[in-house]
């Protein structure tokens, strides 16, 4: 079992919202910003916005997690951006 | 284990926060598996082999994924599962 795989939900969540650098056991990097890391299988889940409206969504088995390394914060905007990636249909206001 | 946990009151906060943001990382991720269905995804697996199906859906433990029409060298497989072990990484686009 790797390092990666042995942290704590607590940990993960700190790489939430940043822009990371992954690299896997086959050597190949991912770079991406951090929506979740699956607390089950650690696999890491990578957004990365290359236009305005698509976004590439690669993830990393939580077992096949090297390094990562983090590259930037992320501000409330790109938080909120996050959000709203995985929810069908954009953003719904579901309250006044 | 139970009394280990009672032995103080920061230790239960603690133990409440930790469980509060594994529900919010795993409901995360069952959204990104949602939003994965029926979509073309690649699939990096050992033995930099690279394969592409339809993704179907995934089993509670993240142990296989259903997919169709998987295009292997020898060919396109109409049902198949895929053992996540033997996966590395996998990417789609939304």
């Amino acid at each position: 079992m790797n390092e990666w795989r042995q942290k704590n939900p607590l940990e993960w969540n700190k790489y939430v919202n940043k822009e990371v650098r992954v690299t896997a056991s086959d050597k190949q990097q991912h770079q991406g910003w951090v929506y979740t890391v699956d607390p089950v299988s650690a696999s890491v889940v990578l957004v990365d916005f290359q236009s305005t409206r698509k976004a590439s969504v690669a993830v990393v088995m939580g077992h096949a997690v090297g390094e990562v390394e983090v590259l930037r914060d992320g501000d409330e905007a790109m938080a909120e951006r996050l959000s709203a990636v995985f929810v069908p249909g954009g953003r719904q206001v579901l309250s006044q | 284990t139970i009394s280990a946990f009672s032995e103080s009151g920061t230790d239960s906060c603690s133990l409440r926060d930790e469980q509060r943001t594994r529900s919010v990382l795993r409901e995360r991720y069952l959204r990104s598996l949602i939003a994965m269905s029926q979509k073309q995804v690649w699939f990096n697996m050992h033995e930099r082999v690279r394969v592409e199906a339809k993704f179907g859906a995934s089993d509670i433990d993240v142990l296989n994924f259903q997919v169709s029409d998987l295009q292997t060298p020898l060919g396109i497989q109409k049902e198949a599962l895929i053992r996540c072990p033997d996966v590395i990484s996998y990417s789609f686009e939304l």
